[in-house]
């Protein structure tokens, strides 16, 4: 099931939550909706399913304007953020829910439901628990309760809103690999909104990057990460160090004076590619002085700040590396970027 | 956080437990006693007398029928408006608030005064409707139409607080797992509100059944006709038959108590 999303505006009040929207979503693929909080993805997808209802623009299903079809028939699977299971039903009666409110010449009898519940509980693997109520759950059951009852009335597309947003590492990490397998498994298309950037790259076939109401990016996880589309993108993605030059003649110019025939130019880098050495190797070499060094995992982060402006930068480096240059913060070192993503702009960029 | 149980001296808790208890007899019990002395002051059959008197009977029929108007009709538009109030944003919503408040905070008998305004041989639609031969101020359908304004707040504001704590997500859920609007009311809105209508409801019925000022205004009081119990209780009193009015006022306390009963009850199980 493709969908397709076509300028699409939606204001609340004076607040412009989706500013032209633009989306193709192919047929089977785990899209994430990647963004900081307030940059519309939740009402992207409350749009796509029919509870909200767009200023303008047009979401197609396969073609077909959504327009003409109300929620209860869009095929939709929601998972919302707090789940909303309902409180005074059982998480046998959860599930079995959109069977039950199933129009009579297409509901299943009572042995079909019995035994397609039976079925999701055993997939989320909580049959034990059939008889519980909401409150008697914890958040991750909560969350596959949620789930399986999107998935029994065998929705076309799944949408997921923060689906692990209120859950510990662990359980998190278990739920998105369950989720991806889910997902293959079943094969429908599937998009889930999140703001953590791991959980995107980790999880999803592909990656639209969301900002202030507007589709800033749309990519597989590695060309979202490897060339973000602007400089917001790649803030948003990860630690970054951000270097002020001018550009000429195709290069990235670290120490230029503004000169004719240059452009003022940022550049940034993320952490692992700042090479950090004890004498100067390029001309792009910048010196620095160690203000404090970390582990983490099987790295060791350094913090730095740059001798000629003082700016703070930060620097990843294995942990054998980290040894055999012996560092001990208040030493002076050069700093070599390996890896520049450089914007140009018109106007000086003040951060 | 003190875990120590604080155990005060024996002669102050008893001197508060009978200060306690002392002001509700002399406050509660006392008057309910003196309701059913003064009703027996002439001995069982006499009681019965003024009970099973015409005058009586129609009193209880004209509050019971007020009642069994009021109730209904303020579930169905409390739930509608409780439910506009909690689940959209509109202009004018805040108007609409305070607007339903409104019998709350108006005199009694500023509302029958208004009804008479309005309904009334001089008021805007009366005389058109006494034309086509309706009468309706002193006369019982002002009586119904004053205790449904009394008691209109009473199950909007019992409901607009659960509504929105409960917030619309668990609705939407039903909506988008193919269920339609009736469906999603009966199987998630209301079990979920289920004990908060019926609370509403019993204090819209014994409001509807108790009430005084605004119905005493519009009804005339036209004895066997358009008298409610609680003014026949007066009329009764204000001819110095008090007998009689203690024996109809009985009527008023049993009520009161089966409604307080079922109120409790429905507490117990809401907090269960």
């Amino acid at each position: 099931m493709s969908i397709s999303i076509k300028g699409l505006n939606k204001h609340f009040g004076r607040y412009h939550a989706l500013r032209d929207v633009d989306l193709a979503i192919p047929d089977g693929e785990l899209v994430a909706l990647l963004g900081p909080s307030g940059g519309g993805k939740t009402t992207l997808l409350r749009t796509i399913a029919g509870l909200e209802s767009p200023d303008s623009g047009q979401i197609l299903f396969e073609g077909r304007d959504a327009a003409l079809q109300r929620p209860q028939e869009r095929g939709v699977g929601f998972v919302f953020q707090h789940y909303a299971l309902f409180r005074h039903m059982t998480v046998f009666e959860n599930i079995a829910f959109g069977l039950r409110v199933k129009p009579k010449h297409e509901r299943p009898s009572e042995e079909e439901i019995q035994s397609k519940v039976g079925e999701l509980l055993k997939l989320i693997q909580l049959d034990w628990i059939s008889d519980r109520y909401p409150d008697q759950l914890s958040g991750g059951q909560r969350q596959r309760v949620a789930l399986a009852r999107a998935l029994a009335p065998k929705p076309r597309f799944l949408l997921l809103d923060e689906p692990f947003g209120a859950l510990d590492t662990k359980v998190r990490k278990e739920l998105r690999r369950w989720l991806r397998e889910l997902h293959d498994e079943l094969g429908m298309t599937s998009l889930f909104v999140t703001h953590d950037q791991d959980e995107a790259l980790e999880l999803a076939d592909r990656v639209v990057v969301m900002m202030e109401g507007r589709v800033a990016q749309v990519g597989t996880p590695d060309e979202v990460y490897d060339r973000p589309a602007t400089p917001e993108v790649f803030q948003f993605l990860g630690n970054v160090n951000l270097f002020h030059g001018r550009v000429a003649e195709g290069g990235f110019l670290h120490h230029a004076q503004a000169t004719t025939g240059t452009d003022a130019a940022l550049a940034f880098v993320r952490p692992h590619e700042l090479e950090v050495e004890r004498f100067a190797s390029s001309d792009s070499s910048v010196p620095a002085v160690l203000t404090h060094a970390y582990a983490l995992g099987p790295k060791v982060r350094l913090e730095l700040r740059r001798k000629d402006n003082g700016s703070p930068m930060e620097a990843e480096l294995t942990r054998d590396r980290y040894r055999n240059l012996g560092l001990v913060a208040g030493d002076s070192l050069w700093v070599t970027p390996t890896n520049l993503r450089v914007f140009c702009s018109d106007e000086d960029v003040v951060i | 956080m003190i875990s120590k149980k604080r155990e005060d001296p024996a002669w102050l808790r008893r001197l508060l437990l009978g200060l306690g208890i002392g002001w509700i007899v002399v406050l509660v019990v006392a008057p309910i006693v003196s309701v059913f002395a003064g009703a027996l002051s002439r001995g069982g059959s006499a009681f019965f007398a003024a009970l099973v008197h015409p005058d009586t009977l129609s009193a209880l029929r004209l509050t019971l029928l007020a009642a069994l108007c009021a109730v209904p009709l303020n579930t169905v538009f409390g739930l509608a408006a409780a439910w506009l109030l909690s689940r959209f944003q509109f202009r004018g919503r805040n108007l609409l608030a305070t607007l339903i408040d409104l019998p709350f905070s108006v005199s009694p008998v500023v509302a029958g005064l208004l009804l008479v305004l309005v309904w009334g041989q001089q008021g805007w639609w009366g005389p058109w409707l006494s034309r086509h031969g309706v009468h309706v101020v002193f006369a019982w359908p002002a009586v119904v139409l004053a205790t449904v304004f009394v008691t209109f707040p009473l199950v909007v504001r019992e409901l607009l607080p659960v509504l929105q704590e409960q917030g619309s997500s668990e609705e939407e859920a039903a909506i988008l797992l193919g269920a339609n609007g009736w469906t999603m009311f009966w199987r998630v809105t209301l079990p979920n509100i289920k004990w908060a209508l019926l609370y509403g409801v019993v204090l819209s019925a014994t409001r509807a059944i108790g009430e005084f000022g605004a119905v005493s205004v519009v009804s005339g009081h036209v004895r066997g006709e358009t008298n409610t119990l609680p003014l026949h209780v007066e009329i009764l009193y204000n001819e110095y038959r008090f007998q009689a009015a203690f024996a109809a006022a009985t009527l008023l306390v049993l009520l009161s108590v089966v409604a307080v009963s079922i109120k409790g009850i429905l507490e117990r199980r809401a907090h269960r």
